[in-house]
């Protein structure tokens, strides 16, 4: 699977960072661990001022060949997720959301709150006690509360501060092919990225593993500007459109189909040429890929193209089905070939750019 | 169609039709760079942007105008060989039908399922045909194809008639103002962005570049976005109070004013609600820039064409050539 | 009992709100804004785009790092956008009202002079029925001035900027209402500070800006582009918090005497959070941690992510009924969020910066 040089995707990094908690503005825990990971690797680390991990990294000197463009490499560390706003006096959680989540995966649902893990679960009336004109409707999340079992507010203070972020307690799993676990997106494009690290790269590459993408782009718009790469490239994970009853046509990007290239969403066009540079690449490398749906969804790109004078930038997703849910899945094959498309992408650019 | 004539005449129906959908702007950049030729130092960016810069002493000025023009996005072919399609810009999915697109010397035509029950068009029910049947077009159409409203501005008596006016006219009447300058007051420097129907993505990183010190934005603005106090087509060029995200700086708006006094040229104001130009990113940028917008008035027709008057269109050019040569008395920027 | 610091703060309010100032005629505001900060600050200027800055130099070494306080001088508003036969006002709004406040309000129309108008209504005898259930949208809203339409028509040019006329007023408990603490109470509280600083004067620089045009549009434009001028390692935007009301819930509002508001959320810094709360412990003040999980929907915002990143927090102000014209304060909580300021900025070490070098 991981020809020519490219490095193996390593799917310990995966798990580690799927379990581990991450929401929007509490990272902390998933950057220790790709700091960790990265620091052997790297030529300079640190954390910038929204916490995002900045790791620089030198090639090799190849003499007379030329060195290339720099490349920024990026992943988000943030999940979706919830915030703990209130404690009521019996001891109940109020809460609000943090990021997209669709309210009706909420009742009935687990979650982690804080570094310890403290078990929480959304509770909700059992049918029987609902009356059936309501049984149609879905609550809305004001509504709603986590119990974590506490009999008062001081019970539930002592472990648990407002502010703290809960996550859903999902475990990660391998099924054949298939991955189950949290936050691919974009725990999937962090590993991606720190396989890639493992290996001195062709080109000078900054990674950023950033922070708050899920509320808003904010950390990559920080960073760019801090970074100013020539050409940067964001690993995602993005949704499948499989479900049952759709015309087939309809149903891409398809999850074991390969990475999906974006051509234009929410919050970019893709620099055309840099477009044309990754598929000939994988063309030749013989790397499946397939079409991200266009018009739909945004990522740092977005923020990453237009910082300073613009940037060149591109986004390469490992297909996700279920993604902003518990229990998201994936083909650790889509994986490994997303490292190797980057990869050789990483040579073409050393080669051929600008 | 040549476009060295830099008269409005001919200027305007070659640039309009030139290809030039968001993100995907090379048709009408080479059209623009073919007809500055001469005018001064042409450049182009990481975006896409067109920076002219014609040079001159006194204070940085720029003149900005947005380049790209609605356009759509193929999502996927269907069984039927019709190409099912996605929304680059601001033209209502109900004005797409009956539109001419255009791509790599491709044509097709779009269309409206016609759900039964609908009251409104969705983007989901139009279609793109090509008439090259299921297998030919799931090839020759990949996910990506980005098409063009394929159209040439004519005039119609008094009114321009085209389905790109929006805002080819703003570039055209740009390019028409700066090639009949005398004695330029300010050191003028032009952008022909891209982008900005994605977003006015190509504005913020050609001015993050330039670090003007004053900034006047042409754009075009529909008859019909306000409720009362609307503006209205033969009335002359609009100067913006206010549009989503944007409100004159007072040096800025005060420049365009004495220019249009100087020029005995009559406007009108513009406020409006919900939609916006380019000004909004221009004067947010860096330290900020203080900015004014001049938009054309147009009318929209329920369909994929535009109305503009041609009188207004003069107007804007007189004014554009005034404020070029009327020095911007505002304070400086850093640098 | 009102303390001296209670007075001076509760003096500094009833002038300040009584300022026009809509975001992007924040002209008239800005001088009566540099006056002020002139009786606390080593130096006051003003920004291109009209922000104001007032300078506290620190005690330490040049280079010295920057902390920028930001506050916005810009308070919601109108603009008139059509005269129409009849001499009826039309107006657009710049910063977001709920239109259900305004019938029957008097307003200031700033024309050269000014002139005083009202939201008109209709007397309840000549409603249709159920007319009275829906409320009003601001298109459908006018103001009369009570003159003839020829001297409107001279007098009030279309974009003439339009405030709500109403004096502060004093309320039992030491408390005040009047338009605009949103946010020239943070405006107050920055006074405050300096004032404070200029007797424990801190090792890094400090910089209060009283920004414009917070409340219009998608950028906080002032603090963006102070953020972009300044470059500063730090950044604490001082804005009001929800006050306690009955029909909010739990969690999203601070009662009135309560002491500061601390944001969490991903727009604050830990570390300075945890600073804050620090230096309110030892000053023995009361305080609240008000959650912002997605936004702090304050300046904060555009501050964290200009010029490639800036640590920031926020500290609240309690607040009853924002976006009326009867905003409720404490000016006890504006003098207690001055201290709190001044004490963490005056502990602040020079050495501090939010860049952690790990290799």
């Amino acid at each position: 699977m991981s020809g020519n040089g490219a490095p193996p995707f390593r799917e310990d990094i995966l798990e580690q960072i799927s379990n581990a908690p991450g929401v929007s503005g509490g990272e902390e825990a998933v950057r220790a661990i790709l700091a960790e990971i990265a620091r052997d690797k790297v030529d300079s680390l640190e954390v910038d001022p929204m916490g995002s991990l900045v790791g620089r990294i030198e090639p090799l000197a190849r003499n007379g060949k030329r060195k290339g463009p720099h490349v920024m490499l990026c992943a988000h560390m943030d999940e979706v997720g919830l915030m703990v706003t209130a404690i009521e006096k019996e001891g109940r959680l109020r809460f609000r959301r943090v990021g997209g989540i669709d309210p009706r995966i909420l009742p009935g649902q687990v979650f982690r709150i804080g570094l310890a893990g403290i078990r929480a679960v959304v509770g909700t009336l059992p049918p029987h006690l609902v009356p059936r004109a309501e049984r149609d409707k879905v609550t809305a999340p004001d509504d709603l509360y986590l119990d974590v079992g506490a009999r008062s507010r001081e019970e539930a203070e002592e472990m648990i501060p407002v502010g703290s972020y809960a996550v859903f307690d999902t475990t990660y799993e391998s099924w054949g092919t298939t991955r189950k676990g949290k936050a691919f997106d974009d725990r999937a494009g962090c590993a991606v990225l720190a396989s890639i690290i493992q290996r001195r790269p062709p080109v000078p590459v900054t990674a950023v593993w950033s922070v708050q993408e899920e509320v808003g782009l904010r950390g990559a718009a920080a960073a760019a500007r801090r970074v100013r790469p020539d050409v940067a490239i964001v690993l995602e994970g993005t949704a499948s459109g499989e479900a049952p009853g759709a015309p087939p046509e309809e149903q891409y990007p398809y999850m074991g189909k390969g990475p999906a290239l974006t051509v234009q969403d929410r919050s970019l066009m893709v620099h055309a040429r840099l477009l044309e540079t990754i598929e000939s690449t994988a063309k030749q490398k013989r790397v499946l890929t397939q079409w991200k749906r266009p018009a739909v969804g945004g990522t740092d790109a977005g923020r990453i193209a237009i910082s300073g004078t613009g940037v060149p930038s591109a986004v390469i997703s490992v297909v996700c089905r279920y993604i902003h849910a518990p229990a998201a899945l994936l083909d650790v094959r889509d994986a490994q070939r997303a490292t190797t498309l980057v990869w050789h992408t990483l040579e073409t650019l050393r080669k051929e750019w600008p | 169609m040549s476009t060295r004539t830099r008269h409005l005449d001919s200027l305007l129906p070659a640039l309009s039709e030139a290809y030039g959908p968001p993100g995907r702007e090379s048709g009408i950049r080479a059209a623009i760079k073919r007809a500055v030729r001469g005018l001064g130092k042409a450049s182009e960016d990481a975006l896409g942007n067109v920076h002219l810069h014609v040079g001159g002493k006194g204070p940085r000025l720029l003149l900005t105008a947005h380049m790209d023009a609605p356009g759509i996005i193929v999502t996927r072919v269907d069984a039927t060989g019709l190409a099912r399609i996605s929304l680059l810009g601001p033209i209502l999915a109900s004005d797409w039908i009956g539109a001419t697109v255009s791509w790599n010397g491709q044509r097709g035509l779009i269309g409206w399922d016609h759900p039964k029950g609908a009251t409104e068009v969705e983007p989901e029910s139009l279609f793109l045909e090509t008439g090259l049947g299921e297998k030919a077009a799931a090839k020759w159409i990949p996910v990506g194809t980005v098409g063009a409203l394929h159209d040439r501005a004519e005039r119609l008596g008094d009114l321009w008639c085209g389905g790109n006016l929006d805002n080819r006219a703003g570039c055209a009447a740009l390019i028409a103002a700066i090639a009949g300058v005398q004695g330029p007051r300010n050191d003028l420097h032009v952008v022909f962005s891209a982008q900005s129907d994605l977003g006015s993505r190509g504005a913020m990183t050609s001015v993050f570049g330039i670090e003007p010190d004053c900034a006047v934005v042409l754009d075009v603005a529909f008859v019909g976005e306000s409720k009362q106090g609307d503006i209205a087509l033969g009335k002359g060029p609009c100067l913006g109070l206010k549009e989503e995200g944007y409100l004159p700086h007072p040096d800025a708006l005060d420049l365009v004013k004495r220019a249009a006094r100087a020029a005995k040229v009559k406007h009108q104001w513009l406020i409006r609600e919900s939609s916006g130009s380019d000004a909004r990113v221009v004067r947010a940028s860096r330290s900020g820039v203080p900015t004014a917008l001049v938009a054309v008035p147009a009318r929209k027709t329920g369909g994929p064409r535009v109305l503009v008057n041609a009188n207004d269109l003069e107007q804007v050019v007189k004014l554009v050539r005034q404020i070029v040569t009327t020095p911007y008395t505002g304070e400086k920027g850093p640098r | 009992m009102a303390s001296n610091g209670d007075r001076t703060c509760a003096d500094w309010l009833r002038h300040l709100t009584s300022l026009p100032g809509v975001p992007g005629q924040e002209q008239e505001t800005a001088r009566a804004v540099m006056k002020a900060f002139r009786t606390v600050a080593d130096r006051v200027e003003r920004d291109r785009m009209g922000s104001v800055y007032a300078w506290i130099e620190g005690t330490a070494k040049a280079p010295r790092p920057r902390a920028l306080l930001a506050a916005h001088m810009d308070k919601i508003g109108f603009l008139v956008r059509a005269v129409e036969p009849g001499g009826w006002l039309r107006l657009t709004e710049v910063g977001g009202f709920d239109s259900r406040t305004l019938p029957g309000k008097e307003v200031t129309v700033h024309s050269n002079p000014p002139m005083t108008a009202i939201f008109a209504t209709k007397p309840p005898h000549l409603q249709k029925g159920g007319e009275a259930e829906r409320s009003i949208p601001l298109e459908e809203l006018y103001l009369d001035t009570g003159r003839p339409e020829r001297e409107v028509r001279r007098r009030v040019p279309i974009g003439t900027m339009v405030t709500l006329r109403q004096p502060p007023i004093d309320l039992m408990g030491d408390r005040m209402a009047a338009p605009g603490m949103d946010d020239r109470a943070g405006v107050v509280v920055m006074l405050r500070a300096l004032e404070l600083l200029r007797d424990r004067r801190p090792k890094w620089d400090v910089i209060a800006v009283a920004t414009v045009e917070e409340e219009f549009g998608m950028f906080c434009l002032g603090a963006r582009t102070a953020t972009e001028t300044l470059a500063p390692d730090l950044g604490i935007a001082i804005d009001v918090s929800h006050g306690d009301m009955p029909g909010a819930r739990d969690g999203d509002t601070v009662p009135l005497g309560s002491g500061p508001a601390l944001s969490i959320g991903g727009n604050i810094h830990p570390l300075i959070l945890e600073e804050l709360k620090r230096s309110a412990k030892a000053l023995s003040m009361p305080y609240r941690v008000e959650p912002a999980p997605m936004s702090s929907g304050t300046d904060a915002m555009d501050i964290q992510i200009a010029s490639g990143g800036v640590p920031t927090a926020v500290i609240g102000i309690p607040c009853r009924y924002m976006h009326t014209g009867v905003e409720t304060v404490e000016p006890r909580d504006v003098d207690r969020c001055a201290h709190l300021l001044a004490h963490y900025l005056s502990e602040l070490s020079p050495e501090w910066r939010a860049v952690e070098v790990l290799k």
